[in-house]
Parts: C-alpha cells; sequence; structure tokens
C-alpha cells in the first residue's frame, strides 16, 4: 500500500491471515482482531466489539490499531529481500514403518488413513506408467485464490498417487488431473467437493467401475485415483490445513477420495454424446472431466409424471449452497426413459430444462434485492412476480448459461441400471483435460 | 550321542534364526521414503512503511471491503473513531465492487491523500 495500513480481522481467521501476510512478503503486519463473526451484529454489538478487547493480543482494540499505525516497524521489517523458507528434501530421513505413518499422520499428509510408504522402489515402478521425465514439472496448485502456488514434478505425484495405493496403468490419469492445478480441497468457509469424471478408452483400460456401484467404493481404479488427488491437494498444492489453508465449517465426506467414476459410454442412448465428446474431444480420446459442487441428492420418485417432468420439477425447487448451477448423473434406465420420452441428445434435454424451469417465489426474491425494491414501487414486472405469493413461480429461467457461457445444467450417465435412479446437485463443470499426453 | 548333536543344532539353528529375525525386523523397519511435498515459492519481503509518531492532523482511511453483511461494523468502527480520536480525518470510503474486486484507484487516493488505512472486514 506504501502507507501504514492495518487490516481488522475476525477472530476465527487468525491462523490464516498470519500465514498470507507471512507468505505475501509482510510478516510483521499490524492485524486487529475483532470477535467472531460481525456478519449482521447490530450497531451496539458492533461498538461493544470495537470498545473491547482484541480477542488475540488481550489489549483493547483501539489502542491496538493506534499501536499498529505509529510504531515504528522493527529493523527487519523496514528491510526488502527474500525470506528463507524450510528446505524440503528428496527422501526424508529413514524410519520405522509405525513412525512413518505417524510422521505422515502428524503432517497433515494423509487423508487420515494410512498410506503406502512412498519408497524408492514402489515410486519408481510407479513411474513405469508413464513417458515423461521424472524431474518434469506438472503443475502449481494453489487452496485458493489469496494463497501462494506450489509446483510438482512427475516424480512427486509419482509419490503421492504410490501413498493413496494406487497402480502404474492408472497414473497417466492422477498426471491429467494434477495438471489442472484444480485443488480438490478448495478453501473457502463453504465446504467444497469435486468430482473426476472419466471417459474413453482408459476406463476400459484400467478397469473403472461404470456399472452397479460406479459411485461407491468398490473399484480400485475408482477409488485410488480418487484418493490421490486429494493426498495431491493436501501435499503438492499446499490445501488442507485446517484454519489455515482449508476453512470449510462442516466439512464434507467426499473430500475423501471425491466423486470419481467413468461416464457408461456403453449404456448411453442413440445420440447421446459421452461427457468429453460434448466438451470437444473426439471419442477416441481419453479425457477427465472435473467438477466443483457441494452436494448431491439421490432421488428415485415413482409418479405419475413422466421422468423427465419429475427432474424438471426437481431442478425448480431444490435449494443448496449454490442455487444457479446443477449437475444430473443419471442411471442408464433414467436416462433410456429421457431418450424416449422424445429427447434425442443431452443437449436437446439440457435445453428443455433451461426453457421450462421457471423460479420459484421465495428464491427470486432472495437473491434479488433492487429487483424487489422496483415490485414494492409498482414497477412491472416485478410487482406482478410479487403478486404471486411465496407459492408462485416466477417465469424467470433459473438456469441460464453458466461460467465462460457454457450450460449451467450438466448430464453424465452413470451406474448398473438396477434401478431408475438419479442424482441432482450443485455441481458445475471446471474443465476437461486429454489423458492420453500424460501416458 | 548322535540324538544329541541333532538336538544341539537344532537349538542352534532356532537361536540362530530366531536372532536373525529380531535383527531383521529391527533393520527392516528403517525404510526411506520420498518426501511427498511439493516445491515451496520464493517469498520476497515487503517493507513496512514508516509510522508518525502521533496521528493528530493526519489523515486516516477507513476502508470498508464490501464483505456482505457487515457494514455496520465498518460504519461503527468509523464512528468511534472519530468520537474518541477528534484531532485526526477519518475518511471512510467503499472500496469498488464486491470485496473480491481490486481497487487501484482508491490504493493511489489513499497514498497521495491519507498517512493511514484500515481496511475491514469479512465474516
Amino acid at each position: 500500500m506504501g502507507v501504514p495500513t492495518v487490516p481488522v480481522i475476525t477472530r476465527s481467521f487468525e491462523e490464516l491471515v498470519k500465514s498470507i501476510a507471512f507468505k505475501k512478503g509482510i510478516p510483521g503486519m499490524r492485524i486487529v482482531f475483532t470477535p467472531h463473526p460481525v456478519t449482521d451484529r447490530t450497531p451496539e454489538v458492533c461498538r461493544k466489539y470495537i470498545l473491547g478487547r482484541d480477542p488475540v493480543s488481550g489489549r483493547p482494540m483501539l489502542d491496538v490499531i493506534l499501536d499498529g499505525l505509529t510504531r515504528p516497524p522493527a529493523a527487519e521489517d523496514r528491510r526488502a529481500g527474500p525470506i528463507a523458507r524450510p528446505a524440503r528434501p528428496r527422501l526424508l530421513e529413514p524410519m520405522a514403518e509405525d513412525e512413518l505413518q505417524k510422521y505422515f499422520l502428524d503432517n497433515g499428509y494423509t487423508d487420515g488413513f494410512p498410506v503406502v510408504p512412498p519408497t524408492e522402489r514402489r515410486v519408481a515402478e510407479m513411474l513405469k506408467g508413464t513417458s515423461r521425465e521424472p524431474g518434469e514439472i506438472v503443475g502449481r496448485m494453489r487452496p485458493s485464490d489469496p494463497h501462494e502456488a506450489w509446483e510438482y514434478t512427475v516424480e512427486m505425484v509419482a509419490a503421492n498417487a504410490v501413498m493413496a495405493g494406487a497402480k502404474p496403468e492408472q497414473f497417466p490419469a492422477i498426471l491429467a488431473i494434477a495438471s489442472t492445478g484444480v485443488t480438490s480441497l478448495f478453501s473457502s468457509t463453504s465446504s467444497f467437493a469435486r468430482m473426476a469424471v472419466f471417459n474413453g478408452p482408459i476406463v476400459g483400460e484400467i478397469g473403472m467401475n461404470a456399472g452397479i456401484g460406479a459411485m461407491g467404493p468398490f473399484n480400485h481404479a475408482n477409488a485410488a485415483i480418487g484418493r490421490a488427488w486429494t493426498l495431491i491437494s493436501r501435499n503438492l498444492g499446499g490445501s488442507g490445513k485446517p484454519g489455515e489453508t482449508y476453512l470449510g465449517s462442516q466439512g464434507t465426506p467426499l473430500n475423501y477420495s471425491n466423486i470419481c467414476f467413468p461416464e457408461a459410454e456403453a449404456a448411453l442412448p442413440p445420440g447421446w454424446n459421452p461427457l468429453h465428446v460434448q466438451k470437444g474431444f473426439k471419442p477416441s480420446d481419453s479425457v477427465v472431466s472435473l467438477f466443483s459442487g457441494w452436494s448431491l441428492n439421490n432421488v428415485a420418485w415413482f409418479s405419475p409424471m413422466p421422468i423427465h417432468e419429475v427432474i424438471r420439477g426437481w431442478l425448480e425447487h431444490f435449494f443448496s449452497t449454490s442455487v444457479s448451477q446443477a449437475t444430473l448423473i443419471l442411471d442408464p434406465i433414467v436416462a433410456g426413459d429421457i431418450a424416449a420420452a422424445g429427447f434425442g441428445s443431452k443437449e436437446a434435454y439440457i435445453d428443455y430444462l433451461a426453457k421450462n424451469t421457471g423460479t420459484p417465489s421465495w428464491l427470486y426474491w432472495q437473491t434479488r434485492q433492487n429487483e424487489l425494491e422496483k415490485a414494492k414501487e409498482g414497477v412491472e414486472p416485478f410487482a406482478g412476480y410479487l403478486r404471486l405469493g411465496d407459492a408462485g413461480v416466477v417465469p424467470v429461467p433459473r438456469f441460464g448459461r453458466g461460467r465462460g457461457g457454457r450450460s449451467a445444467i450438466e448430464v453424465v450417465v452413470t451406474g448398473g441400471s438396477t434401478n431408475a435412479y438419479w442424482f441432482g446437485g450443485d455441481f458445475s463443470h471446471l474443465t476437461s483435460v486429454a489423458v492420453d499426453p500424460w501416458r | 550321542m548322535k540324538i544329541r548333536i541333532v538336538c544341539i543344532l537344532l537349538a542352534a539353528l532356532v537361536s540362530a534364526g530366531l536372532t536373525l529375525d529380531l535383527s531383521r525386523a529391527e533393520g527392516e523397519a528403517r525404510i526411506a521414503v520420498l518426501n511427498p511435498q511439493g516445491i515451496l515459492p520464493p517469498i520476497e519481503r515487503i517493507p513496512m512503511a514508516p509510522r508518525a509518531e502521533s496521528l493528530e492532523g493526519k489523515t486516516i482511511y477507513v476502508v470498508d471491503t464490501k464483505f456482505p453483511r457487515t457494514r455496520a461494523f465498518v460504519e461503527t468502527l468509523h464512528r468511534v473513531l472519530q468520537e474518541t480520536y477528534p484531532k485526526t480525518v477519518w475518511v471512510l470510503r467503499d472500496k469498488l465492487g464486491n470485496y473480491q474486486v481490486d481497487d487501484p484507484n482508491l490504493w493511489k487516493e489513499i497514498r497521495e491523500k491519507g498517512h493511514g488505512v484500515i481496511m475491514g472486514i469479512g465474516h
């Protein structure tokens, strides 16, 4: 900034803000803390906080503010130049396996479960799964925008793949995910989850499961690739340290091995393209598509209405952390029923949903303060929307185009056709990348 | 005699085997593994701005970063500072856009007209 600066931060973010200040090159930053939270507090409560004590230093908050703006910086805080960082040798000191498991757990290298020790022999075996050089840089990853990004090599990804219990033939799929730089442990006070959907020949080559229990813990490739993503996010992307690089208030069990499964391409109805073809790849390409969201509902609503209408109704009214993006994961039976109802492609059904899904009144007014004020002044069409009442549906499409002009609704097909189930949730497509360059 | 020799040999072998097992358990237990962590980026220290001895007669900005539903806190902070330190000019300003948007014009103004800044607040 160039002038004395004092940020005021709530108590819950002490570890985060001190870490960020250090990584941005201002370890001596003067930070003032207030009780948490301050959102929706009355002016009277805020005044009490401000005239009270900084909950971290224990000193009166106003004294801490003045001190931050007037006390001369220490000599080292007035200097420029590099800050020394701890060395990270390629090999750790040898230790007994029990000690190693405890060391990895205590240092946050795991997902809470034991890992396969990444010995040189095992890592060398994993490296046989790719033609890439061990020292090649694969990518950079960070927990979220304000954080620093770490770099990582092919060998480092291999070490984490070993830890996850993966096999060399699965390594190109893991490298492809790592190359995106997308962390599976995104840091936000909400608890993000991630999803990885595979398409193309790689699915059969490494024996992924798109049949019964595709999204469950029943297949080694699905499980190990998903687990590797989380270990990579922690160890190579600097994510997942609660309070510092992970702030999800409740966390999510989906982060253990993410939602990792292939699309059931052989079971797609005629005319329905696989996901990777929808994203511009050839059918013969092996591709992984990454999604971000929070939660999924699992539904089989046996209704007199056709299933494509049941899904439309669910989409209109579902409520989650994000309310304007959605992904449907359909069992092949459901996809077949929708196709039989006249939807010859995923895109045709998505367009139908986008055009015929209005916005429930309660949701419309929650997200449109300006329109609500106009409605109360009698301005049309908002006044008319308000007359619909709380139970009405405002004729404004709930789902339009998503980020970058992409559809805000995605459709994926997987499952074993044991019944007409489907998942719906608030996931959105982030990116699709080819696996083949990492073979 | 032969039986005794065989027994002694067997006992020796068993004993040797046990010793071997124990030493192998200790030796094998120490394994070297690769460091699973990525490469840390360098950090360049940013020198902190010099401070004035007193804020009397100085202009200090109080910037609302526009985190949702925290306006009451920033306004109250500005009011309390005005009441408590009336010899300082406290300027309340909104940052451009939401809390994720940069505002280089405001930072420039603060550098040109201000002697310090208080930034708040989230959550």
